[in-house]
Order: structure tokens, then C-alpha cells, then sequence
């Protein structure tokens, strides 16, 4: 054993090697998509429920794929809180525009900075994702969710100069990380194979 | 600088070197517990590329040492093995750390 023992890289391989599924990538797609049929079908409980069915999935596939191939692990509980930090900060902000809007809206109509942001949905849409990605890549360093930032940023951008329906632009956006996670799905599983020792038998 | 005291000093710091945990494999295991909560066998396998035999008899030792806790429970109706750092186990490993940085920090290039 001469490898050089290195606190941080050991952390940092712990925390990476358990994100290698895919399955949190399958996740965030299936909302997208779900999204994505809601506004071809003209369903708006698919939105609704499209995040809580992703949970499910994402704990269900943790419990059959993950911990059955590369053990169960329970990071501290600092990491747990910067994902929480995350999520309440952006709730905040989500909860502060949004009642900024209604504020405004029902005082003397639609405030000017609202029309806008309705006018150029597009780029409203595609700075939401965005901030939404980067916020993943940061709570679970996984730098795969910088390179969907950037891929939700073009896309939107791309859709605000060329017309064609949102839905369209959720599709590609979806499948391209449904395809992704399902490719890192395959390699986890060829990768690890489920371990038929037990320390308990 | 008298370098006699740093021989001194030096010695004393190669005495308080953990032996428990100086061992190769029993140090991988516990630099891996120290970054986690806690983990089980299968994990500790996968992380550190040691056998499952190798990481039962070096945790059976850290185990007596105190430094690691073995909880044993039923997931699914089947027994689950998960491990932890204690805090006396915790604290050894920092002063591992410390003291095999005392040791090395005045060694000529």
C-alpha cells in the first residue's frame, strides 16, 4: 500500500463514487419530461405530482441499485445542511418574487419588470434552470450539473431568438439528461457488480 | 536551534505514533470512517480495495482499541453491519495526523 493518504480526496471519491449512478440525473429529467408532456397533453397534474413520483424513484433506485453495489454510507450532516441551505435560499428568493409580483399585480397591474420577464419567457424559463443546476452541482459537487447549466443556458437562449414551442426545448433538454443518467446507470452496473459476500453471514 | 532537543523531541513523537492505527490497512479503513458518518463493510470494500476478510479482522482490532463502533441491525429482515468512528477514535486519528507530521516536518529534502 503506497498510495499517499489524502483526507480531502478520500472525502471527495466517498462523496463522487456514491453520485456515479445516474440516478439523480434520471430523476431530474423525468420532472423535465414530465413538464414536457404536461404541456403536449394539456395535463397540469402531471406537473404536480411529477416531483414527488421523482423522489420516489430517486430513494426507490438508491435502495435497489446504489447501496447493494457500492454499500450504504452516511455522510455527516454538514453536507446534508449545505444541500438544505440551498434549497431554503432559493425558496426564499422563489417566495419573494413571487410576492413581489402578486404585490404589485394587484396594485396598479402588472409592474413592467413582470411584462417583461412574461415577454421574454424564454430567457425567464432558462435562467430559472439554470440557477436550478448550478445550485444541484453545488449541493452535490457533481460537476456533470455545471454542463446541464450551460446545455439549459443555450438552449433558451437558442429558443428565444428561434420560435418553436417550449415544450419542444423541454423535450431535447430531457431526454439529452435521461439518455446521460441512463448511460451512467449502465456503467455503475457493469462497473459494480452486486457483492455476494456479507460480513453478517 | 539545539539539535539535540530536536532529537528529543523527535523520538518522543515517533513513541506517541498510534500503532493500532499506523498499520497500512487499519489506516485506510479509519481515514475512510473519518470522512463519513458511518458506513458498512460493503463500502469500506469498494472505497479502499481491501479483501472482506482483511477489513473484518483490522476492524475486529480497531474495535477493541475502542475506535470503532460496530452496530449490528436488521434492514429488510436482513442483518446490517455498519461501523463508526468513535470519538476516541476520531481524536486518535487528529493526533496520528499530528504526531506523523512532527515526525516528518524536519526531514532533510
Amino acid at each position: 500500500m503506497n498510495q499517499k493518504i489524502n483526507i480531502k480526496e478520500i472525502a471527495r471519491k466517498a462523496y463522487t463514487s456514491y453520485h456515479q449512478d445516474g440516478i439523480l440525473d434520471i430523476s431530474i429529467s423525468s420532472i423535465i419530461l414530465a413538464f414536457a408532456i404536461m404541456m403536449f397533453t394539456d395535463m397540469p397534474w402531471l406537473g404536480g405530482i411529477s416531483s414527488v413520483l421523482a423522489m420516489s424513484f430517486y430513494a426507490g433506485a438508491k435502495k435497489t441499485f446504489t447501496v447493494p453495489r457500492i454499500g450504504y454510507v452516511k455522510f455527516p450532516q454538514q453536507r446534508v445542511k449545505r444541500i438544505n441551505i440551498g434549497l431554503f435560499v432559493l425558496g426564499l428568493l422563489s417566495f419573494a418574487v413571487a410576492m413581489m409580483a402578486f404585490v404589485q399585480t394587484t396594485g396598479e397591474g402588472a409592474p413592467s419588470w413582470l411584462m417583461f420577464l412574461i415577454e421574454n419567457y424564454m430567457l425567464t424559463i432558462g435562467a430559472i434552470g439554470t440557477c436550478l443546476f448550478l445550485l444541484a452541482g453545488y449541493s452535490f459537487r457533481t460537476n456533470r450539473m455545471y454542463t446541464y447549466a450551460l446545455l439549459t443556458a443555450v438552449l433558451f437562449v437558442f429558443g428565444h431568438f428561434i420560435y418553436f414551442p417550449l415544450q419542444y426545448y423541454l423535450t431535447v433538454l430531457g431526454i439529452t439528461i435521461l439518455a446521460y443518467g441512463l448511460a451512467m446507470l449502465v456503467r455503475f452496473i457493469r462497473k459494480y457488480p452486486k457483492a455476494t459476500e456479507t460480513a453478517d453471514a | 536551534m539545539n539539535p539535540t532537543k530536536t532529537n528529543e523531541d523527535k523520538e518522543k513523537a515517533i513513541q506517541l505514533i498510534d500503532k493500532i492505527i499506523h498499520e497500512p490497512a487499519r489506516l485506510i479503513i479509519v481515514a475512510h470512517l473519518f470522512v463519513v458518518e458511518s458506513a458498512d463493510f460493503l463500502f469500506l470494500q469498494r472505497q479502499t480495495g481491501l479483501t472482506w476478510g482483511n477489513i473484518s479482522s483490522h476492524v475486529r482490532k480497531l474495535e477493541d482499541a475502542g475506535y470503532v463502533s460496530v452496530e449490528k441491525e436488521f434492514v429488510d429482515k436482513k442483518p446490517h453491519t455498519t461501523l463508526k468512528l468513535t470519538d476516541k477514535g476520531r481524536a486518535a486519528f487528529k493526533e496520528y495526523r499530528k504526531s506523523m507530521k512532527q515526525v516528518f516536518e524536519d526531514l532533510p529534502e
